[in-house]
């Protein structure tokens, strides 16, 4: 059964599965590490992050280029207003931030329902054509899926390691009142970081349904993603998603291909489970993520 | 909808079902309670049912309600979703029962949900008419007193189907069937196996839980068995475009079609190119001139795709309809009952004459017999190939 062609496409699904799965995780993993908040609507803004792309480059036929990066800026800005109204009082709060979050989640996937019905959508793929390098296929649209990750991943350690706002943005979750006490304006600086955390949601959000298909409840696969993504690799822990992500998509892979679908569940969340019994805080997590 | 085609409709229903004298006495309002997917992969099936129902409820209050006895009654259509569940099933079939009294219920679609919403409409009296597949649910010590199925089962279109790829597609020599791991892929899944195999043909078959997205990984599984038809099965409208598209996408170019659904025009718009050459059981046929009727109506309402299901909810209610007309009751469901299974020979808008059959497989006739028919997608357009009438002993 194993013939190289078949270890090829193993190694590409792998590939462009983790591709995907970094990519929803990195949004989430970023609000809980500045501002310690499980984010339950991490999902419902990936959703309208594919309901924008899908008028912007659907319907409006906007340039696939311009139009996947202003889908996401569209629900990062309208997302401020949440940020004001619901998620700033729950900063540094673990638990109402966990059911504050629920209830944004709640709110958004009933207004898209009462907005767009629940018909699942397809937004048009960009990308049709299928390479093929020896026996190995490689759908385009996958690799452009996998570029988008890798760019965007460097854009996310550049910017929290080379830049003054990023430096802002890891003092601030370290401890914010030596960070204010510097001269931090900690509020401009979590609004920044919320504003990336939601931009990051509804990029995947976008790619994912372009990929899969879209609803209003589409976002409920990409949270579970996260969640396991981020617990693998680290809450909090931006190398520890990317790594969480890889594991978790060649993992899935080989494990579906060779021994099936139930498997390949099975010891994913098995595997989770098995973490969170012995290393809680994560691959690359710290113990303090976990006492916060 | 053009002008034409509405009186005829309108008329239609006003002739066949009802007809409301200005002098009959008002029965107030008769509610009907409607269970389906209204989340989930399984939507597009439910708002087939929600749609095709409302439609015929739309039309028979728009002639002054339907006529039971020297009664009136207005219609009204309580829907509720099943999150294609067993628990959604029940805990839906449980509200219509006990906060909304109706005695009626339309659906659910999909058996683990009918299974949950019978174990409540059964013990209540309350007649439901289904999509539910697995044979328990009208194979039951219960005898399957008050529900329905009102469209043939995989064990009635599967064989025939099987039967008619063995002879326009003998170059087949295995299949794949991959389904969701619950009460309807594993019916549907044995039921299939059993027929392939009779006509000479090896299965390969993977369940996975539903929810699953990404197919690649099991369609590249699959691949490697060496497989030259993929059957996409009991696969509900939103999986089904996933699995062609993913199977396209890694290479797979052997023949797809699904004995089940159907979600025809979803795949046909939602997978684009990729679809090409799909084919499928089709429960309608909407090339027909009241196909297009029913198509033209659904379209004034509610734009872009038409399911299937749709008409053949549409056909499920006129028959419940009619059987409450005759039974002269909007209450006592033993004599609906009695009136529905009456409904042999009954002339339908969109079917024509309907008739039960069903007890040589479930020792019940509450199976009703439709055509069906199979449809491919050829140049980007989906046509119909041809009709199967199934044999429902």
């Amino acid at each position: 059964m194993l013939t190289p062609a078949i270890i090829g496409q193993i190694l590409v699904n792998g590939a462009s599965l983790s591709a995907i799965y970094v990519l929803i995780a990195l949004g989430f993993t970023l609000l809980f590490g500045i501002m310690r908040v499980v984010n339950f609507a991490h999902g419902a803004f990936a959703m309208l992050g594919g309901y924008a792309l899908y008028y912007l480059y659907g319907s409006l036929g906007l340039p696939y280029v311009l139009a996947v990066p202003a889908a996401a800026g569209i629900v990062a800005a309208a997302g401020l207003a949440l940020e004001v109204l619901v998620f700033r009082w729950f900063y540094n709060r673990l638990m109402p931030g966990m059911i504050g979050s629920l209830g944004v989640n709640l709110a958004l996937v009933f207004s898209a329902v009462l907005i767009w019905d629940v018909y699942e959508r397809s937004i048009p793929p960009a990308f049709v054509d299928i390479v093929r390098l020896g026996g190995v296929l490689l759908p385009l649209d996958r690799l452009v899926v996998t570029g988008i990750a890798a760019f965007v991943l460097l854009l996310f350690w550049l910017l929290m390691t080379r830049t003054r706002q990023g430096l802002a943005m890891r003092a601030a979750a370290q401890d914010v009142e030596i960070a204010e006490a510097q001269g931090i304006d900690t509020i401009r600086i979590y609004r920044l970081a919320f504003f990336i955390a939601v931009f990051m949601a509804a990029l995947a959000g976008g790619l994912y349904a372009q990929t899969y298909s879209l609803s209003p409840f589409m976002g409920e696969r990409p949270l579970l993603v996260a969640f396991i993504v981020v617990i693998l690799g680290g809450m909090g822990s931006i190398p520890g998603a990317a790594l969480g992500g890889i594991i978790l998509g060649f993992v899935e892979s080989i494990l579906s291909t060779l021994y099936g679908a139930a498997t390949s569940s099975f010891v994913s969340f098995g595997a989770v489970i098995l973490l969170l019994v012995l290393r809680p805080w994560g691959l690359l997590g710290t113990p303090d993520t976990m006492r916060a | 909808m053009n002008g034409t085609t509405r009186r005829r409709l309108l008329l239609a229903t006003g002739g066949a079902v009802l007809t409301a004298p200005a002098i009959a006495q008002s029965g107030g309002e008769l509610k009907i309670g409607g269970i389906g997917s209204l989340s989930g992969g399984g939507t597009a099936w439910g708002l087939a049912l929600q749609r095709g129902v409302t439609l015929l409820v739309d039309e028979i209050n728009a002639q002054g309600g339907l006529k039971v006895g020297s009664r009136t009654h207005r219609l009204r259509f309580v829907m509720l979703d099943d999150q294609y569940t067993a628990a959604g099933g029940r805990t839906a079939a449980e509200r219509l029962i006990n906060l909304e009294k109706v005695h009626f219920v339309i659906g659910p679609i999909g058996s683990p949900a009918v299974l949950g919403a019978i174990s409540a409409t059964t013990p209540a009296k309350v007649i439901c008419l289904h999509q539910g597949f697995a044979s328990a649910i009208l194979k039951n010590d219960a005898g399957a007193p008050y529900n329905f199925r009102i469209i043939c089962s995989t064990v009635e279109f599967g064989p025939a189907m099987v039967d008619w790829l063995h002879t326009n597609l003998p170059q087949v020599k295995k299949v794949a069937l991959v389904a969701p791991n619950d009460a309807t892929g594993q019916f549907v899944v044995p039921t299939l196996a059993s027929a392939y195999k009779a006509k000479g043909m090896g299965t390969w078959t993977e369940m996975f839980d539903r929810g699953l997205q990404e197919f690649t990984p099991l369609l590249t599984r699959m691949m490697a068995q060496g497989v030259d038809l993929l059957d996409l099965n009991s696969n509900s409208p939103g999986d089904s475009v996933l699995l062609v598209k993913q199977a396209r996408q890694i290479g797979f170019r052997g023949t797809i079609w699904q004995v089940g659904g159907p979600a025809v025009e979803e795949i046909r718009v939602n997978a684009g190119p990729l679809a090409e050459g799909f084919m499928s059981w089709e429960v309608f046929d909407f090339t027909s001139p009241a196909g297009q009727a029913f198509a033209t109506a659904y379209r004034a309402r509610w734009p872009g795709i038409v399911n299937a299901h749709a008409p053949v909810w549409y056909n499920a209610a006129e028959m419940l309809f009619e059987a409450i007309r005759r039974a002269g009751t909007a209450s006592d469901t033993d004599q609906v009952r009695a009136a529905l299974e009456g409904l042999d020979g009954y002339e339908t808008k969109l079917f024509g004459r309907v008739a039960w059959g069903g007890m040589a497989n479930y020792g019940v006739r509450h199976q009703l017999a439709l055509p069906f028919w199979i449809a491919e997608i050829k140049g980007g357009e989906a046509g119909i190939r041809t009709m199967i009438r199934p044999a429902v002993p």
